[in-house]
């Protein structure tokens, strides 16, 4: 074998919310099926720069490492994506990581997205149960229409489609396309649809569907391919109907 | 229940009630402003370009045409009311979103995010080109001058690239903004509608694009294919 | 009727099933989890969730589904709350259903269900591939609800450290550390429900997510919580081998024509395409004719380990086999494989059409857990409850396909009335508990931080994490003889005193990932040595647990829980007989179903 090949990783660091960033790269040891995250790991084993510089093991969220939890997103190469399906040997070197810039940043490669789930709780993004007792199964449902709606909620809440949006920033307060897609999902349910009307109206409110502009980047950036601008449309046209009813008939 | 915390301890806040959004007037001005753009600016855009494609017939019935059209009744609230205002507000309004966005296309260079951009700085070159035009051609000369005036001002190249870079930034801002809309007020939902809408849309503008292009044609070089017709 | 607030540890399945209970009923939810709920290791189940609704015609009951799971978990259950799950299923997938989980459908519009392994019916309702991220969002959502009304408040990025417990022994509430700022608090209340799913960190080679360490159940344990059945852990044979984690490859594979082999020849470095038929080892075919490739997953996995580390045959030394579909029709593969391959694409990078699949068995459930009781999933320190993976009610020595999303959901709903009813009942709240008790604990935990900061010496955690990793896959999963599992409790205690030699590079508090983990670490090696210690004393084979110096199950002898206390460092164990009153214990026997 000829000498270890390495892979140069460039990581913006950010000790807190208030310090400054700096850029800091290592070398790693090559090995077969690398992904972003075991570089992280070698890191964390080897905290030590590629200048023979020691520091901190980086800190990066990640948990289920199969593209189902949506923990590990980050900036890969100027790209916003999920670290875990991120393989070394298909990125360019030096490999450079950055935390996603939409969401306040805790620490080096840790930000906070809890916006989206505050969201999801001002658009009303669930079905509405009357308990958990035992009354009886659910409505029916085409097959058809499950697919669409599996499609829709196989949602990671990753954060992906707001870092690409540049309606996403701090001077608006776009929701964003994932949660303007949880509301068609959630309308489209039977019992859901019961409740369309407060959805509707919530995604007329403050950072509403209003805020899109149809940059699209969303549904390129998505990693389970959801049809975001399909349900950004979908929404656009009921909230719409929602509207025009409402002012007419109220 | 919280006496027995450490108050030196970062206290994470207690459940609270959040209540649905509700909605606010921002979607209401935001529908107002993608829907002017259609009606009556849109609108406005074709009769202007239908009665300036009189200049491809003849430097006469441009004219006829052109002085008909000052002698409209109640021509300056109609004027306020279909070009002035909704003008206004939606390019101060295309303004006020703008600023709202922040372009990544250094990072994300797809086709709608270039769309995106282009929509903005079009909208921005045509707001002025429009303005300059409105102010030349209806208060500086009274919406007096005819066919010899403007191909008199066309012979100047400043002011001739000037109305070609205008007239390119309105087609090209009124196709996509036509494919804009479509997808605002949910016409097109499906990738494949999406996709139908985007190509009428594009034909549209090129459409616009073309047809404004030989207007300018008609008076530089004194063109015009149509002349027959008024034989 | 006051209202009464309980605290739940994890908000996976189970947690936000008892969150949901709990809330329902009136009362407040204090919910920690070291992830965003939504991001809990639940999402990654895949193929369904049973119950026995005999939509297809069959005859299925909810008994038959009883004696599958009982049989497949070689009688090691205590038989009366597995029957009570069984009959619960049915109903539990309604209530999934209404809460809008997009489960398959049939043409006229009813939940689909496809068969599983361990049994013969159409049992398993499914959403898409993706069945336990489904689910889990549908608790996520009713959960958020709840939240949205003010009666559930999440602490997520708090990490549980310890119960508070009071002089009696009874626990007054917990300590949990923010994993931001770093800060140790004590949170009070009557009653805890624990819900931390399973422990595949120890393991490293494992299908666990990064947040599956079982630090919790260990610390509960180090504080007299009793731990039951530890050696019962689950392999799934084929996985893919990854360095930061191990991904499932379906069984369905296998089921649709591919091969396992590895090249004859150990080391044998060449492209696995250029290898001639001759020059290979089917080794499943070779050694199990009738069943071929498709033996069960114990036996697979066995297999598996045998030729690795036994005959040296691994791919190029390593531990890996070959799982080829390389000769099938690549139309026929898209079809009905497509989902499964393309996980292996997007993470190896290389089609599976085109390249044979690099696999090994990774360590996928943990079947033992925290003990709790017979009726309501209370463990035997009054005030802390336990749902889901981390205790080990439902599977005995091995679980059945598609149990595993219904148990936890069946523990949650259990647990949570039973943490009110509890909280309820006792003569004295947390309210009038001496502010001492919390103090003390608060001290008690900033004081091991402090000492994990301050210590000196030349030892790293990650390091000392793998070589955990690599003793126990190698000693105390498919394969388990006394002598090793002796010698890898002696490495463990090696690592246990290593461990007080870890020089951490960062000593911050904001932030501080490898703080935190370097904490969970020392829990880790406490459930390790407790899993080696207990699969050494459990001289037979029964379900997972396979020694090949005592291969039969032994009924007589091991008809027993194993549960297990903690005394000061070492580990007490007493055999429970195990409740078999429902369905008398049969050979289970592979061969004959």
């Amino acid at each position: 074998m000829a000498e270890a090949k390495t892979i140069l990783v460039r990581v913006k660091r950010q000790a807190g919310p208030q310090d400054t960033p700096q850029w800091e790269e290592f070398s790693i040891r090559w090995r077969p099926n690398m992904n972003v995250i075991a570089c992280l790991i070698d890191i964390a084993e080897n905290p030590v720069t590629s200048d023979g510089r020691k520091t901190t093991p980086v800190s990066y969220e990640a948990n289920c490492l199969e593209e189902v939890c949506g923990a590990c997103a980050m900036v890969i190469n100027g790209h916003s994506r999920q670290a875990c399906s991120a393989l070394v040997d298909h990125l360019e070197q030096p490999i450079r990581l950055e935390p996603m810039s939409k969401f306040p940043l805790v620490r080096d490669l840790v930000v906070d997205r809890q916006r989206m789930f505050n969201d999801a709780k001002r658009m009303r993004c669930w079905v509405p149960i009357d308990g958990t007792y035992a009354i009886g199964p659910g409505p029916r449902i085409a097959p058809e229409r499950q697919e669409v709606a599996y499609a829709l909620s196989r949602c990671i809440f990753c954060g992906n489609c707001l870092e690409v949006c540049p309606k996403v920033n701090e001077h608006g307060d776009f929701v964003g396309a994932a949660i303007v897609n949880q509301v068609r999902l959630f309308n489209m349910h039977p019992t859901g649809a019961m409740h369309a009307h407060e959805r509707l109206r919530a995604v007329r409110g403050p950072g509403g569907i209003q805020e899109c502009d149809n940059a699209q980047n969303c549904v390129k950036a998505c990693p389970k391919g959801i049809p975001l601008t399909e349900s950004n449309n979908d929404v656009n046209r009921q909230a719409l109907l929602d509207s025009i009813l409402g002012w007419m008939f109220h | 229940m919280s006496a027995k915390t450490v108050a030196t301890a970062e206290i994470p806040p207690e459940a609270a009630v959040v209540p649905a959004a509700v909605p606010d007037r921002s979607y209401f001005w935001d529908k107002i402003h993608s829907l002017t753009g259609i009606i009556p600016i849109g609108a406005f855009l074709v009769e202007h370009f239908w009665s300036n494609s009189y200049a491809l017939v003849s430097a006469d019935l441009y004219n006829r045409q052109s002085s008909d059209l000052q002698t409209i009744p109640w021509r300056v609230p109609v004027e306020a009311l279909l070009i002035w205002i909704p003008l206004l507000y939606h390019g101060f309004y295309g303004i006020y979103i703008w600023s709202r966005g922040k372009a990544n296309i250094s990072r994300y260079s797809y086709g709608a995010n270039w769309m995106y951009v282009m929509q903005r700085w079009t909208g921005l070159v045509a707001f002025v080109f429009i303005g300059w035009h409105v102010y030349v051609e209806r208060f500086l000369t009274q919406g007096r001058s005819n066919y010899f005036d403007v191909a008199a001002t066309l012979s100047h190249p400043l002011y001739l690239s000037f109305y070609v870079i205008g007239i390119l930034a309105v087609s090209f801002h009124f196709g996509n903004g036509l494919w804009q809309f479509s997808n605002k007020w949910g016409l097109a939902v499906g990738a494949h509608a999406q996709r139908k809408a985007a190509w009428v849309a594009g034909a549209i503008g090129v459409l616009f694009a073309v047809v404004g292009l030989l207007i300018v044609c008609a008076f530089v070089f004194h063109w015009q294919p149509f002349q027959f017709y008024a034989q | 009727m006051s209202s009464t607030k309980v605290i739940l540890i994890g908000g996976g399945l189970a947690g936000l099933m008892a969150a949901i209970r709990v809330a329902e009923l009136g009362h407040s939810v204090d919910l920690f989890s070291v992830v965003p709920v939504r991001r809990s290791h639940s999402v990654c189940a895949q193929g369904g969730i049973n119950a026995a609704k005999n939509l297809k015609g069959e005859g299925d009951s909810t008994w038959q589904h009883f004696d599958d799971t009982v049989y497949g978990g070689d009688f090691l259950q205590n038989q009366p709350l597995v029957k009570g799950m069984c009959e619960a299923a049915p109903g539990i997938i309604d209530l999934l259903d209404r809460m809008g989980v997009t489960f398959n459908r049939t043409p006229e519009g009813l939940l689909d269900f496809r068969r599983f392994g361990g049994t013969l019916y159409h049992r398993t309702a499914f959403a898409g591939a993706t069945t336990g991220q489904q689910l889990l969002y549908a608790l996520d959502e009713q959960v958020r609800r709840f939240e949205s009304e003010g009666k559930v408040r999440k602490l997520e990025s708090w990490m549980f450290l310890s119960a508070v417990l009071d002089d009696a022994g009874v626990c007054r509430g917990v300590s949990a550390v923010s994993l931001r700022s770093g800060e140790v608090r004590t949170f009070p209340s009557d009653a805890v429900i624990v819900a931390t799913g399973g422990i595949g960190a120890i393991f490293r080679q494992s299908t666990n997510s990064v947040a599956c360490t079982g630090s919790a159940q260990s610390a509960l344990f180090q504080q007299g919580v009793h731990y039951a059945n530890p050696e019962m852990i689950q392999v799934h044979p084929t996985a893919i081998p990854g360095e930061d984690k191990c991904r499932l490859i379906s069984e369905s594979v296998r089921g649709e024509g591919g091969r396992v082999w590895v090249p004859k020849a150990a080391g044998d470095g060449r492209d696995p395409r250029t290898i001639p038929d001759a020059e290979r080892f089917y080794f499943l075919e070779e050694w199990y004719p009738k069943y071929g490739n498709l033996v069960p997953r114990d036996v697979a996995t066995r297999a598996i380990h045998k030729v690795v580390y036994e005959l040296g045959l691994g791919i190029d030394g390593k531990n890996m086999v070959y799982l080829d579909v390389t000769h099938l029709p690549r139309e026929m593969l898209t079809r009905k494989l497509g989902g499964v391959l393309e996980i292996y694409e997007k993470f190896v990078g290389l089609d599976p059409r085109d390249h044979p699949m690099k696999v090994f068995p990774a360590q996928h459930y943990t079947m033992g857990g925290i003990w709790v009781n017979n009726e309501n999933q209370a463990t035997n320190v009054p005030g802390i409850f336990a749902a889901g993976e981390c205790e080990y009610q439902y599977h005995g020595a091995n679980r059945l396909g598609a149990n595993s999303l219904l148990s936890c959901l069946y523990g949650g709903m259990l647990a949570g009335p039973a943490a009110v009813k509890y909280a309820q009942s006792i003569a004295k709240s947390a309210e009038s508990v001496s502010s001492a008790v919390y103090e003390r604990e608060q001290k008690r935990q900033e004081e091991i931080y402090d000492r994990l900061r301050s210590q000196q010496g030349e030892e790293n955690p990650i390091s000392l994490w793998k070589e955990m990793g690599e003793t126990m896959t190698q000693h105390a999963t498919v394969i388990r003889y006394n002598k090793d599992l002796q010698a890898a409790d002696a490495k463990l205690a090696e690592l246990q005193d290593r461990y007080h030699r870890i020089n951490l590079a960062d000593t911050g508090r904001w932030g501080n990932q490898s703080l935190h983990f370097t904490r969970e670490l020392g829990n880790m090696l406490v459930l390790a040595r407790l899993i080696v210690q207990a699969a050494a004393l459990r001289d037979e084979s029964r379900g997972a647990h396979y020694k090949p110096d005592f291969p039969d199950r032994d009924d007589e002898h091991w008809l027993r829980t194993t549960r297990a206390e903690y005394d000061n460092g070492s580990f007490k164990f007493q055999f429970d007989p195990v409740d078999t009153s429902l369905i008398p214990p049969r050979k289970r026997s592979y061969t004959s179903s």
